[in-house]
């Protein structure tokens, strides 16, 4: 079993809309215009899938979360509480589109896998509809203006999702971290460090044409992953029985345990995704599905909406905790260290 | 999902702008490290960043900034560079009322006529190698002709620059006519 490079892509596109100032430096009426407009664009034709939109009001911790651990809302936007925020799903969680966060409009994608170039040509797609209403905020040395001039250019901003562990357990994250950023790429924790998932993206949305900004990411992506495989390796045969009593280790917390953190989980399916691809293990319940689409399963607000029916409004609980670990007993049912 | 990037991160370090290991060089890194799940925050010259890469142990990862990213959101880097400004010094945007030590100060602009007053610290900024001199990416369909125009002559002053350099004269020569053809139309757009 080989996994993809890129675990997941996420994408940010950034707009304004021209004539009106930047959502922290507007009037509360000017800003709840520009979220009626939007909304009544979004009802309006020429959209393939329909658009839901939400009333941030009304929407509980653990529902906000939800959109948060789906990739369809930013940490950022989440926590912020001004006037005139709106927010508004595409379809089957295709995409989303934040208005006046940081900026007035924000398009979201996010998808399992190596497909930022799919991302952009969706949300590229959404932002020429959303032009036809909107006239947008664009300067010809600049490009598209925003409240942070760093983000000002394309507006883009592309994340690649990679699973690292050797690569960290080896203390070889810092100098990619740095080699990246010689070339305008940050290089962050996803959830914490947990399990080795970090996330790679342009640091600055430039002028660049946004193909060539993904082209880089790709491409050096590729050269990461390519490493982590070479550490995984080297790490097998060089220490063949502590590796061994690492995963088989995990194995057996995820098999008996009765009580699971989100982090710990993380942990445990990063060691045992390493166990299956280097051959070292047999876990039926693990290879039926991707290891980020299990570790995305058991964030906690997933945990309280698809397991426990959103019966409780705290994400962070022992109930949660417990039934993470039925969930994680469940997948590794079976699953040994080969001899 | 998408990585949650503290504050501290987002490139507002609060005036500390010395290697805090060495306390000589300008900090240009911010070394994110994560031990054990917990985060701590470093700001970092190059050299020492270098060393202490080669340093780390266990589950750590960094997140270094560029400098020249940083300066762009607090340009208060340099002190030599940015004295205080005085009150008439304070450039403001008549349009939101942003001024340059607010700009200074957030990172941010109020409206898009900032990046036209406070175009020479954008400037200034980007000459630094962040940004490129022009914008080649997407651009708003329905956007004014002026703009496109403007877009493609910006274009066509980098490649007549190239083709000089590469002393390719000839094509050089088509270029600066189409140049002015479209100076014209510009002109003509404008009045």
């Amino acid at each position: 079993m080989r996994s993809p490079v890129i675990t997941a892509s996420a994408m940010g596109l950034t707009r304004n809309e021209s004539g009106r100032r930047f959502p922290h430096a507007e009037d509360p009426a000017a800003l709840e215009e520009v979220r009626a407009e939007v909304v009544e664009a979004l009802a309006g034709p020429g959209w393939e899938r329909e658009w839901g939109v939400h009333d941030l009001d009304s929407l509980s911790t653990v529902q906000i979360d939800y959109f948060v651990e789906k990739g369809l809302m930013t940490p950022g936007f989440a926590e912020g509480s001004n006037v005139g925020r709106g927010f508004a799903v595409y379809g089957e969680n295709e995409a989303s589109l934040e208005i006046n966060g940081g900026d007035h409009l924000r398009l979201l994608g996010f998808r399992s896998g190596g497909q930022l170039a799919m991302l952009w040509a969706l949300l590229n797609h959404l932002d020429d509809r959303l032009e036809t209403v909107f006239s947008y905020a664009f300067d010809p040395r600049w490009g598209y203006l925003t409240a942070q001039p760093r983000q000002a250019g394309s507006g883009m901003r592309a994340y690649a999702t990679l699973h690292l562990p050797a690569l960290g357990l080896t203390g070889r994250l810092a100098g990619t971290a740095l080699e990246l950023a010689h070339q305008g790429l940050g290089l962050v924790p996803l959830w914490g460090g947990a399990g080795g998932i970090v996330q790679v993206s342009n640091m600055h949305s430039d002028g660049r044409p946004e193909p060539d900004t993904l082209q880089q990411i790709g491409d050096v992506c590729r050269g990461i992953v390519e490493k982590e495989r070479s550490v995984r390796k080297m790490l097998v045969r060089e220490n063949p029985i502590q590796s061994r009593d690492q995963i088989g280790r995990a194995l057996g917390v995820a098999q008996q345990a009765w009580v699971m953190s989100f982090p710990e989980a993380v942990n445990l399916i990063s060691a045992a995704t390493v166990g299956i691809e280097l051959g070292l293990v047999d876990a039926p319940g693990l290879e039926a599905e991707s290891a980020f689409g299990l570790m995305s399963r058991l964030q906690p607000a997933h945990i309280v909406v698809d397991y426990m029916s959103g019966k409780t409004d705290c994400v962070e609980s022992p109930e949660v905790d417990e039934r993470r670990a039925l969930v994680l007993r469940g997948v590794f049912a079976g699953a040994s260290v080969r001899v | 999902m998408f990585a949650e990037e503290s504050s501290d991160w987002n490139l507002d370090l609060g005036g500390s702008v010395t290697c805090e290991v060495c306390g000589e060089e300008p900090a240009t890194i911010h070394l994110l490290r994560v031990v054990d799940g917990t985060v701590s925050h470093t700001h970092l010259c190059p050299g020492c960043a270098e060393e202490m890469a080669e340093q780390t142990d266990g589950l750590a990862l960094v997140l270094a900034v560029p400098s020249v990213l940083r300066n762009l959101a607090k340009p208060a880097v340099s002190q030599e560079n940015l004295p205080t400004l005085s009150h008439e010094e304070d450039r403001f945007c008549a349009v939101c009322g942003t001024t340059l030590t607010d700009f200074r100060e957030s990172g941010l602009v109020g409206c898009a006529n900032c990046y036209q007053v406070f175009s020479e610290d954008l400037e200034r900024l980007s000459a630094q190698g962040a940004e490129p001199t022009e914008h080649l990416g997407k651009m708003p369909r329905r956007g004014p002709e002026t703009d496109t125009l403007r877009h493609e002559i910006m274009r066509l002053e980098r490649m007549l620059h190239e083709l000089v350099a590469c002393e390719r004269f000839e094509e050089a020569a088509g270029v600066r006519d189409r140049l002015a053809e479209l100076g014209q139309r510009l002109e003509v757009g404008q009045e």
